[in-house]
């Protein structure tokens, strides 16, 4: 069978905990990676002592959970949200049960995937397996579950979907940093047509794309060559990027749900709904269609420059003062591949939105090359920059100014006389050395060349 | 005549007639005297007790303001959290469990500077209606050793009646004088019926009017925590200063406490309309019935009242309503108890399933693994429509049939239990027999209405019980009714 014809079905089920300063039902903080050692965040509740109960909700919770809710275009709010036990046998839960919501919202969907609904619960605590360790720092830390539709068709399709949801939740700040471990998920994913497998313990948005890229395959592989997917549970080894088997799902889990009697039955009213969605800020879709119209951004750029509230926000300011499409192609590029580079978001990198003003300005008056700015640029993130300005910085590096064409014939000439081997090359017909050539150029004149000026100067002078 | 023996306590203490060391003195030489027969006690304080009376006395003697319950001296149902002692609920399983906590009600009592005496003895988890399931030892009801006057005499009595339950011991405890006034819980009857059996008066609050935090967990929904004293007027004081919201307790959310009485808590203040609904009266014990039905018509005779004959035919729904959700809510919380957070450990260091099973099997006693055995069947995916959903609807239908009765009347008032207290061991094989028990106070839990028992009679040496109901919210006038009818009756 022809791979490409074997269809891909995915499903998700992210958490990811709401920013709130104390735990759902208690008093205890969410800032549990900072406490001092095992069970120092914990309270008689958060522990199940005998005799707590569950404190009045967290109400801020719950707004965070509403309004992601909206953002997600969730259409079906429930006006009577239901607290539930889910009951199950693991030493990271100290009452062996865990509160889980009945859904908030249903519908909506983002990237093209359409969301089953969402709801709130409690974190579990910790339960290190090698130490034995139980740790109820995090147990009890508000989770929003957003349960995907199975329609996403590739890992990269999950990809794209996940990074626009990151975006929506950094819009609205409903939720605690995704990437510092905040953010989990499982995924069901099968082949058209055969069993599904689950995939648990996926601990980032990077983990996601690396466990289904390898489950894909994996499941793939094996129809193939005729086999069936065994329908399963299985861990992500997030270090060595692979799938483990669990256990066989013979039979359905069955966590005996009952509604928690210690806790009402929470409403939702349309008026605090509308208090809500008035106050959400314009949300990432929104935002690139606006900068495609208004800064005549190409999609890329406006996707790019919308992935990050703080990025978008510094490229309309910046797009005040220099000319917003030299802006749109900086950022997109150069800027965010740098940022990449360095698993950085834009918010990470500190006094940068003057610099890079300065920068873009700069090249947009031909003091500088693109080459140049990136070097410059570089060299700010790596804080060799100091307190100077973009100028001051290229002044006192010797970077500024772009080389006339007299200089450059010069440098031209200096390279050609110290690559006579590659210059060969190029008469005997090797295209390739003509870009050895011009990277030597490119070194001795510090950047300041301009790129295609070199190509056309060099090609001229070795045609002679 | 005294309107109420704790009031005349406290007035004698705020007025230095009667110090709260000597107060105390007085009731731990009882405790010391017949506690070996009656065996309420899980733990004494009696250090603890005798430093707060003597800050009690200081503040007296220094003129500084006293707490609602100056000197009152207070024993407490052992599901009740009490900072650094030990949280038995009457179990194996926690019988080494120290509380790192106050629960609320603890606070408050602190807060009014009552006289904590001691932790007392109940069924296991609260899971029974005659004390003899604790997991340490049965209390014995004190009228087993009264003479005519209701004195203790004859400790020596081979008839040993149970004193109700699971608060047997939180009646014990103020029948026999080993307290002012006792905290006790309620999840079907187990503050009124060991009241009955006692007799003295307990009261179940409106759910959500006291918080839970720190009670013990038997089933979440019906229960709650109340007062048993001596007298109506004990048990509106002591209400009086636990009730109210407490944001530990998110059921407590819409409560506003519970007034102080009044020097016009005893007397009516306007006609009222009391249902009496011959489904209280049919299944119950002929001479107790009788009894009941007495008492009503005397107190109704003195005029201020008018009876009204009901009927509420969901009260035959009440008992398998009730347990099959009890059942699912006791399982529920009785999860935490997995045999590695709590209980002995066993001494070979057996794998996991091995020790989980040996912890709980030695550790939880027979009727609450029952009770977990049931709610964990009926709540499986494959059960859960047949029990858990059905009960859930029956207890909606008599809910909803209660609250019309309470349309037409402001109280129903019937016997609280049907039957007198039994003997220590009479009921211990057949335990659908000990729910049945339990018919006439169950609905007030599944409604989550405010209830109480006061005395009403005595058949032999045997108290019987008249149960008050009310609306939801009227508990001040509901204990106000009981104050009317002790005052008329005179017991």
């Amino acid at each position: 069978m022809d791979e490409s014809e074997l269809t891909v079905i995915i499903g998700l089920e992210i958490h990811v905990q709401l920013a709130t300063k104390s735990k759902l039902f208690c008093s205890c903080g969410t800032e549990y990676q900072t406490a001092e050692g095992p069970n120092e965040n914990v309270c008689p509740t958060c522990t199940a002592q005998p005799g707590t109960k569950p404190f009045d909700m967290n109400a801020y919770a719950f707004e965070q959970a509403l309004k992601i809710a909206l953002a997600l275009g969730c259409d079906k709010i429930n006006n009577s949200v239901t607290m539930q036990r889910k009951h199950y046998f693991y030493p990271d839960s100290p009452s062996n049960y865990q509160r889980t919501s009945t859904p908030i919202a249903e519908g909506g969907s983002l990237a093209g995937v359409s969301i089953t609904e969402v709801h709130i619960e409690e974190d579990p605590g910790r339960y290190d397996l090698k130490t034995g360790i139980v740790d109820y720092n995090r147990a009890g830390v508000p989770l929003l579950e957003i349960v995907t539709d199975p329609v996403i068709t590739s890992p990269d399709h999950a990809r794209k979907f996940l990074e626009e949801l990151r975006a929506v939740l950094d819009y609205l700040g409903a939720a605690r940093d995704v990437e510092s471990g905040s953010m989990r998920a499982d995924a069901n994913l099968s082949i058209k047509g055969h069993n599904r497998v689950e995939v648990k313990n996926i601990n980032s948005f990077h983990g996601v794309f690396s466990a289904l890229t390898y489950e894909t395959s994996r499941q793939k592989n094996m129809v193939k060559n005729g086999l069936e997917p065994v329908r399963e549970t299985r861990h992500f080894d997030e270090d060595r990027d692979i799938t483990l088997g669990l256990r066989k799902k013979e039979s359905v889990d069955d966590y005996r749900y009952i509604p928690d009697p210690d806790v009402q039955p929470i409403a939702i009213t349309k008026e605090q709904l509308k208090i809500i969605s008035d106050s959400l800020p314009e949300l990432p879709r929104k935002k690139m269609e606006r900068f495609k119209k208004q800064y005549g951004a190409s999609d890329d750029e406006s996707f790019a420059l919308c992935m990050e509230l703080a990025m978008a926000d510094a490229f309309e300011r910046i797009a005040r003062k220099v000319d917003a499409k030299l802006a749109a192609g900086f950022m997109r590029g150069t800027l965010k591949k740098q940022l990449n580079f360095r698993s950085y978001d834009y918010a990470k990198v500190t006094a940068k939105e003057q610099f890079i003003t300065e920068l873009l300005v700069m090249l947009s008056q031909k003091k500088v090359t693109d080459k140049v700015a990136e070097r410059i640029l570089i060299d700010m993130m790596d804080g060799k920059t100091g307190a100077s300005t973009a100028e001051q910085y290229a002044q006192s590096a010797g970077l500024l100014g772009v080389q006339s064409s007299d200089e450059l014939s010069a440098i031209i000439e200096n390279a050609v006389e110290q690559n006579p081997k590659a210059v060969e090359d190029f008469k005997a017909g090797n295209g390739k050395a003509l870009q050895f050539i011009a990277g030597s150029v490119m070194r001795l004149s510090r950047g300041k060349a301009d790129p295609a000026a070199v190509q056309e100067i060099l090609k001229k002078r070795l045609s002679k | 005549m005294e309107i109420s023996k704790t009031l005349s306590t406290t007035n004698a203490i705020k007025s230095g007639r009667l110090t709260a060391s000597a107060n105390l003195e007085a009731k731990i030489a009882r405790v010391e005297k017949y506690d070996s027969a009656v065996k309420a006690f899980i733990e004494t304080y009696f250090d603890d007790a005798r430093a707060a009376a003597k800050q009690v006395d200081a503040k007296i003697a220094a003129g500084k303001p006293i707490g609602k319950l100056a000197g009152l001296v207070v024993a407490v149902k052992n599901v009740l959290a009490v900072k650094d002692k030990r949280l038995t609920c009457a179990s194996k399983m926690l019988e080494n469990y120290v509380a790192p906590y106050d629960a609320a009600v603890i606070e408050k009592l602190r807060a009014e500077d009552a006289v904590i005496i001691g932790s007392l003895n109940c069924d296991e988890f609260a899971c029974g209606s005659d004390n003899t399931k604790s997991a340490f030892f049965a209390t014995v009801n004190p009228v087993s050793f009264f003479d005519e006057k209701g004195e203790i005499t004859n400790t020596s009595t081979s008839d040993k009646y149970v004193p109700g339950g699971s608060s047997g011991a939180s009646a014990a405890a103020v029948a026999a004088g080993f307290c002012d006034l006792a905290l006790a819980t309620d999840t079907g009857g187990s503050i009124r019926c060991p009241a009955a059996f006692c007799g003295v008066t307990g009261f179940k609050p409106t759910y959500g009017t006291v918080s839970r935090y720190g009670m013990g967990d038997m089933a979440m929904s019906f229960e709650q925590i109340g007062p048993m004293a001596p007298d109506a007027y004990g048990c509106a004081l002591l209400l009086s200063v636990i009730s109210g919201k407490d944001y530990r307790d998110s059921t407590t959310a819409k409560t506003i406490a519970v007034s102080e009485p009044t020097a016009s808590f005893a007397t009516s203040t306007k006609k009222i309309r009391i249902g009496v609904p011959k489904e209280y009266f049919e299944g119950a014990n002929p001479a107790v019935a009788k009894a009941v039905k007495d008492a009503i018509g005397r107190f109704a005779a003195k005029g201020g009242c008018e009876l009204v004959d009901i009927s509420i035919p969901a009260v035959k729904f009440g008992i398998p309503a009730y347990y099959l959700l009890v059942y699912s809510e006791f399982a529920s919380a009785m999860q935490k108890y997995d045999g590695l957070k709590y209980g002995a450990k066993p001494e070979s260091n057996d794998e996991l399933v091995p020790t989980v099973s040996k912890v709980r099997t030695a550790n939880i006693g027979k009727e609450c693994k029952r009770r977990i055995m049931l709610g964990t069947y009926i709540t499986t995916k494959e059960h859960k429509d047949a029990w858990y959903t059905k009960a859930l609807k029956a207890r909606a239908y008599v809910r909803a049939q209660f609250d019309d009765a309470l349309e037409k009347c402001d109280f129903i008032v019937g016997p609280t239990m049907p039957n007198l207290a039994w003997k220590i061991g009479e009921k211990a094989t057949d335990p659908l027999q000990s729910y049945l028990e339990d018919v006439l106070t169950v609905p007030a839990n599944l409604c989550g209405l405010p209830a109480g028992s006061v005395p009403c009679a005595k058949i032999g040496k045997l108290p019987v019980g008249l149960q008050v109901i009310g609306k939801r919210g009227a508990d001040y006038e509901t204990m106000s009714l009981m104050a009317q009818i002790e005052s008329s009756l005179g017991c």
